[in-house]
C-alpha cells in the first residue's frame, strides 16, 4: 500500500469514527434548540429535519437557566476543581511511595488500594452517609469533596506511571543530597505532566458526573450540583424534555472546557518529555 | 527500590487517612452487614453465611452471575481493543489530528445517566432516530434494548461509546511516551506493520495496558446505570448484571444483607481478576508488587 | 384553617409561656426539613411560602429531589434512623412499606377522615391507622387524536362515563388507524409496564391483585382474570399490533401521542395540561378509561402523599405542617399550582367552576365510582418491580400464565420478610 493511499484510508476511518462518536452529542444539542412540539416530531421517521432543526428556539435554555442551572454549574465546577487539586496532590504522594519505596505491609496496603475502587459505591453509601452525619458534614461542600479526594484508582494510575521513571535518576539525586520530598516535587512531578493531566481529567469527570451521592449527602438548594439540576427536569407526570436537553447540553459543553485546555497542553508536555 | 524508615509512610499517610475514613470503614461495615439480616425495624440479627448460602441456592443469582461474566469477558477486551485502535489511529501527528483526538474523548463528558437516556431514545423502537434511519433506508427496525437477543450486545456498544475514548487517553499517553529512537531503530531493522506492533510497541505498553485493563474491569463490573434506566434487567433477564442485582436488593427489595453479600462477591471476583491481570502484564524483569 | 383539639391545647400552652417570656419565645424558630418531589419551583415554592407566612415560627428547609432516584436517596436518609428529614413526600402505595419499618408517624389524631375521598384514606392507611397525609390523587382517562379519528372515519368515544368504550371497541378502532410499518400506532398506555396503569385490566374482569392481608400474590395476580386481561393486552402488541412494543419510557409516550403518531392513549389527568401547552396544534379529546365488555369499569388511582418521620424532634411543628397543609384553602392553592385530582372533598366544592370540563367530569365520576387503589402491602416496592418485569415480558410475547405464576412466587418469597 502506498503511503498516500494508507493516509487516505486513515482519514476515512478517523472521520467515520468521529461521526459515530459525536452524532449522539450533536443530536442532544440540536434537540435542545428545538421547540417543545418539535423535539420528537421528526425523530422516529427520518428526514432532513431529523438532523437539522428548521424551527429554532432558545426557550429551553432560558427555562433551564431560570431553574438555577447556573448556580448548579458553578457548584459542580467548584467541587470538581477543588477535588482535582487536592486529589492530584494526595494521590500522587501515595503513588510515589509505592513506586519508589520498599516498606513493610506494602503488598497488603496495595491490595487495599485496589479494593477501595472495586467496591461498588452504591454498597457503601448507607454506612458512608451515617458516618457523614456523625461527623456533622452532611449538607456541606466538604461532604461532596472530601470522600472523593483520596482515590485508589488515581493512586494506582500514578503508581503505574511513576514506576516507569528510571531508578538511576533517583540515585543521582540522592547523591546530590536531595531529600525525598524534594525529589517528589522537583523531579518526579515535573516529569509526569501527562499523568497529572490524565489524573486530573479522571477526577474532574468523576465529580462532574456525581449524582447519587450529592443527592443523598446535601439537601440545600445552594449546594445542588449540575446532575441533580438536570434530573429535576424529569418528573413522573411532566417531563420537560426541552429544559432537560438544554441543561444537559450546558453540562456537556462546560465539561469540555478542561479537555480543550488539556488538548493544548497535553501534546506539548508529552513532546517536551520525549525530547528529554 | 529504596528504603527509608519513615518517608514512605509519610507519603501515603494523607491518602490512607482519606481512604480509611471514606472507604475502608464503610467497606468494613458493608462486609460486616453481609453476615447480618436486618429486620424491619432496623435491628441487626447475626445470620452467619446465610445470605451467601441463599445466593448459592438461588438459580436467578447464577443466571445473573453468568450474564455478568459473559458481559465482562466480551466487553473488557473489546473496549480495550477499540481504545488501542483509536490511540494508534491518532498517534502520529498530522493535519487536524488534534481535532480527532479531542473528538474521540468527547463522549466521556456525557455522564453515564445521560448516556443511558440519550441512547435509550436514539435506539427507541418508535421514536428513535436510529430506527427512523433504518426504516428510511429500507431496513427492518430493530428492537435493540427490547430484545432478549440484542440487549446485552447493545449495552456493550453503548458502554464502549462512552468508554473507548476515555481509555484511549491512557494508551495514547503510553504510546507517545515511547522514545522516538526505538521506533526508528525498528524501522531500520525492517520491522513494519503488525509485526512491529506486536514485537516492539506492545511490550513497551505493558504498564498503561495493565492499568487500563484493571481499571476497565472494575468499571464494567460496577456498571449498572444503563440497566437501571433502560432495561431493568430484562428482557427476560438478558441484562441482569450483578451490580444491578445488588442495587435492586438494597433499594427496591430492602434486603441489605443480600445486597451486601452480592457486593462482597463482586469485590472478590474483581480483585481476583485484577491480580491475575497485573501478573499477566508484569513488565519483564520487574519485581512483583 | 382547621385546628385540632390537641393543637389548640398546645398552642394555648405555648401562648401562656409566651406571655411569661415574650422575647425569648417569639425569637424561637423551628426549622422543619422537608423532602419534596422535584416539581418545578413555581409549583412548590408558593405553597411553602404560604405555610411559612401562616406560621412565622416555623421555617421550612425545603429540598426538591429529582424523581429518578428520590426513593433510593430517601431510603438512605431514613435508614440512618434519626429525625432527618422531618417531613417527606410519600408515593401513596409506599405508605405501608414505610409505616411497617417505623419510618412514619401515625396521623389519626390530625386527620378527619370524613373530609377525604374514601379511596384516599384507604391509600393512606396501614393496619387500620393513617400514616400518610393524602395530598393529591390521580385518575386515568382515554385521550384521543380527533384528526386521526376523522381521517380514518372512526366515530370517537363518548365522554359520558355511562357509555364508556370497551377494550374490544378500542382495539377495533385502533386497527383502523394503526400502521405499524409507518410507525403510526392505534393505542398506547402512558406507562406501558407499570402495575398502576395495567392492574385494572385484570381487576375489570374481577381479579384481585393481592390477597387482602397484603402478603400473598399466588392465585391472585396469576389468577384467571389477570391471565385473561394481560393476554388481551399482549395481543395489542403481538397480534393486532395497535400498540408500540418496547416503549417503556413514561416520558416518551405523551410525545408519541403529541407528535400525532398514536391515535389513543390512556394517561393521567395531568397529561392534559402538558399536551395543551407543548402541542398547541394538537386537536384531542378525552373519554373515560375503557373496561372489558363482560367486566366492570375499574380505574387506577393514588398519587403523592406526604408523611412525618416517626423520629422527628419537631413533633409539634410537624403536626402543624400536616393540619395546615390539609386545610381547605391550602389544598385549593395546591390544586391551583399543580392540578392533581383532589383528595379533599372541599376542593371539589370550592373549585366547582374549574371542574366543568369533560376531563374533570370524568375524573370526578371515576374517583368516586370506579377507582381502586394499588394493593396495600409493606412489600409494594418489590411487588411493583416484579410485576413490571413480568408485564414487559408478557408484552414481548411470553406466555402470560407462566410469567405471572413465576412472578407471583417471587413476590410471595420477597414479601414474606414483612410478616415479622
Amino acid at each position: 500500500m502506498s503511503p498516500r493511499l494508507s493516509e487516505t484510508l486513515r482519514y476515512i476511518l478517523l472521520v467515520s469514527i468521529a461521526v459515530i462518536l459525536l452524532t449522539p452529542i450533536y443530536w442532544l444539542i440540536m434537540s435542545s434548540l428545538r421547540p417543545a412540539d418539535h423535539i420528537f416530531r421528526f425523530s422516529g421517521n427520518f428526514s432532513i429535519e431529523t438532523l437539522i432543526p428548521f424551527a429554532f428556539t432558545l426557550d429551553n435554555y432560558s427555562q433551564a437557566l431560570q431553574s438555577n442551572v447556573g448556580r448548579a454549574l458553578l457548584n459542580s465546577l467548584f467541587v470538581s476543581l477543588t477535588t482535582v487539586i487536592c486529589g492530584v496532590f494526595v494521590n500522587s504522594l501515595a503513588g510515589f511511595a509505592f513506586a519508589v519505596f520498599d516498606f513493610r505491609f506494602k503488598k497488603l496496603l496495595f491490595v487495599l488500594i485496589l479494593l477501595s475502587f472495586m467496591m461498588p459505591f452504591e454498597s457503601i453509601v448507607i454506612p458512608l452517609y451515617t458516618l457523614m452525619r456523625t461527623i456533622g458534614w452532611t449538607d456541606t461542600y466538604a461532604a461532596l469533596i472530601m470522600p472523593e479526594v483520596a482515590g485508589g484508582l488515581i493512586i494506582f494510575l500514578f503508581y503505574q506511571f511513576f514506576r516507569g521513571i528510571p531508578r538511576e535518576i533517583y540515585e543521582a539525586a540522592r547523591m546530590d543530597g536531595a531529600n525525598w520530598w524534594q525529589i517528589y516535587y522537583k523531579m518526579t512531578m515535573p516529569l509526569s505532566g501527562p499523568t497529572i493531566a490524565t489524573a486530573s481529567l479522571m477526577i474532574f469527570i468523576h465529580q462532574w458526573d456525581a449524582f447519587f451521592w450529592p443527592l443523598v449527602a446535601t439537601s440545600s438548594e445552594r449546594l445542588a450540583v449540575i446532575q441533580v439540576a438536570i434530573a429535576r427536569n424529569m418528573t413522573m407526570e411532566q417531563a420537560n424534555w426541552g429544559a432537560f436537553f438544554a441543561s444537559a447540553s450546558l453540562a456537556v459543553l462546560v465539561a469540555m472546557v478542561p479537555f480543550f485546555w488539556l488538548q493544548r497542553h497535553y501534546v506539548k508536555i508529552v513532546i517536551t518529555n520525549a525530547d528529554r | 527500590m529504596f528504603r527509608h524508615p519513615w518517608a514512605p509512610y509519610a507519603f501515603i499517610a494523607p491518602a490512607f487517612l482519606g481512604l480509611f475514613v471514606f472507604r475502608f470503614i464503610p467497606i468494613g461495615l458493608s462486609g460486616f452487614g453481609s453476615v447480618f439480616s436486618e429486620n424491619l425495624r432496623g435491628d441487626m440479627v447475626f445470620v452467619g453465611l446465610k445470605n451467601y448460602a441463599e445466593l448459592m441456592e438461588d438459580p436467578s443469582f447464577w443466571n445473573t452471575m453468568r450474564v455478568t461474566l459473559i458481559f465482562n469477558l466480551i466487553i473488557n477486551p473489546f473496549q480495550i481493543c477499540c481504545a488501542l485502535a483509536l490511540a494508534m489511529l491518532v498517534r502520529r501527528p498530522s493535519r487536524f489530528i488534534d481535532v480527532f483526538r479531542l473528538g474521540f474523548i468527547m463522549p466521556m463528558t456525557v455522564s453515564i445517566a445521560l448516556t443511558s437516556i440519550i441512547w435509550s431514545i436514539l435506539l427507541d423502537p418508535t421514536l428513535g432516530p436510529v430506527n427512523g434511519l433504518l426504516r428510511w433506508a429500507g431496513f427492518q427496525s430493530q428492537p435493540f434494548f427490547r430484545s432478549e437477543h440484542q440487549a446485552l450486545q447493545t449495552l456493550m456498544l453503548v458502554a464502549t461509546w462512552k468508554g473507548a475514548g476515555y481509555w484511549m487517553i491512557f494508551l495514547l499517553s503510553g504510546l507517545l511516551a515511547i522514545p522516538k529512537e526505538i521506533d526508528d531503530s525498528a524501522l531500520i531493522d525492517g520491522a513494519t506493520g503488525i509485526r512491529k506492533f506486536i514485537s516492539i510497541t506492545l511490550p513497551l505498553m505493558k504498564r498503561p495496558l495493565a492499568f487500563v485493563l484493571v481499571a476497565d474491569t472494575a468499571a464494567n463490573f460496577l456498571l449498572f446505570a444503563p440497566v437501571y434506566i433502560i432495561t431493568n434487567g430484562g428482557p427476560n433477564g438478558a441484562t441482569q448484571l450483578l451490580m444491578f442485582e445488588a442495587y435492586q436488593a438494597a433499594f427496591a427489595y430492602i434486603n441489605h444483607g443480600r445486597s451486601m453479600a452480592i457486593s462482597t462477591i463482586i469485590l472478590g471476583v474483581v480483585l481476583v481478576i485484577a491480580m491475575f491481570e497485573l501478573r499477566l502484564f508484569k513488565p519483564a524483569g520487574e519485581d512483583q508488587s | 384553617m382547621t385546628i385540632s383539639r390537641r393543637n389548640l391545647i398546645k398552642s394555648s400552652a405555648l401562648g401562656s409561656l409566651a406571655l411569661a417570656m415574650p422575647n425569648i419565645v417569639r425569637a424561637q424558630q423551628t426549622t422543619l426539613k422537608v423532602v419534596w418531589m422535584g416539581w418545578p419551583d413555581n409549583q412548590v415554592l408558593p405553597l411553602m411560602a404560604e405555610f411559612e407566612k401562616r406560621n412565622p415560627t416555623i421555617k421550612l428547609a425545603l429540598e426538591r429531589m429529582p424523581f429518578q432516584q428520590i426513593f433510593q436517596a430517601l431510603e438512605i436518609r431514613l435508614n440512618a434512623r434519626n429525625g432527618d428529614p422531618d417531613i417527606f413526600i410519600v408515593d401513596s402505595p409506599l405508605t405501608a412499606s414505610y409505616a411497617s419499618r417505623g419510618h412514619l408517624m401515625e396521623l389519626d389524631s390530625l386527620i378527619d377522615k370524613k373530609r377525604f375521598a374514601p379511596s384516599a384514606i384507604a391509600a393512606a392507611s396501614f393496619d387500620g391507622k393513617i400514616y400518610s397525609a393524602p395530598f393529591g390523587s390521580s385518575m386515568q382517562v382515554l385521550y384521543y387524536n380527533k384528526d386521526m379519528f376523522k381521517a380514518a372515519g372512526v366515530a370517537p368515544p363518548s365522554a359520558d362515563p355511562a357509555s364508556r368504550w370497551t377494550w374490544e371497541q378500542l382495539v377495533e378502532a385502533g386497527k383502523k388507524m394503526a400502521k405499524p410499518a409507518e410507525n403510526i400506532w392505534g393505542f398506547t398506555f402512558e406507562q406501558q409496564e407499570r402495575p398502576y396503569q395495567l392492574l385494572p385490566m385484570g381487576q375489570s374482569l374481577g381479579g384481585t391483585a393481592l390477597s387482602p392481608d397484603g402478603f400473598k400474590a399466588s392465585s391472585y395476580i396469576d389468577g384467571p382474570a389477570f391471565v385473561e386481561g394481560f393476554t388481551f393486552m399482549q395481543k395489542m402488541y403481538t397480534e393486532s399490533k395497535i400498540s408500540p412494543p418496547g416503549q417503556f419510557d413514561t416520558a416518551l409516550t405523551p410525545e408519541l401521542f403529541g407528535a400525532g403518531k398514536c391515535a389513543m392513549m390512556v394517561a393521567g389527568t395531568f397529561v392534559f395540561d402538558t399536551l395543551k401547552t407543548k402541542f398547541p396544534n394538537l386537536d384531542f379529546g378525552v373519554a373515560p378509561h375503557p373496561a372489558f365488555a363482560k367486566g366492570k369499569p375499574v380505574t387506577p388511582t393514588g398519587a403523592w402523599h406526604f408523611g412525618v418521620n416517626a423520629r422527628t424532634q419537631q413533633k409539634a411543628a410537624a403536626s402543624q405542617f400536616v393540619t395546615d397543609m390539609l386545610s381547605d384553602d391550602m389544598n385549593v392553592l395546591w390544586y391551583k399550582l399543580r392540578p392533581y385530582v383532589p383528595t379533599l372533598n372541599a376542593v371539589w366544592e370550592k373549585e366547582a367552576a374549574s371542574f366543568t370540563s369533560d376531563l374533570w367530569k370524568i375524573a370526578k365520576y371515576d374517583v368516586q365510582n370506579t377507582a381502586v387503589p394499588r394493593p396495600a402491602t409493606p412489600g409494594f416496592r418489590e411487588y411493583e418491580d416484579i410485576v413490571r418485569v413480568a408485564l414487559r415480558d408478557i408484552q414481548s410475547g411470553a406466555n402470560a400464565q407462566q410469567i405471572l405464576t413465576a412472578a407471583a412466587q417471587k413476590i410471595d418469597r420477597e414479601i414474606a420478610k414483612y410478616k415479622g
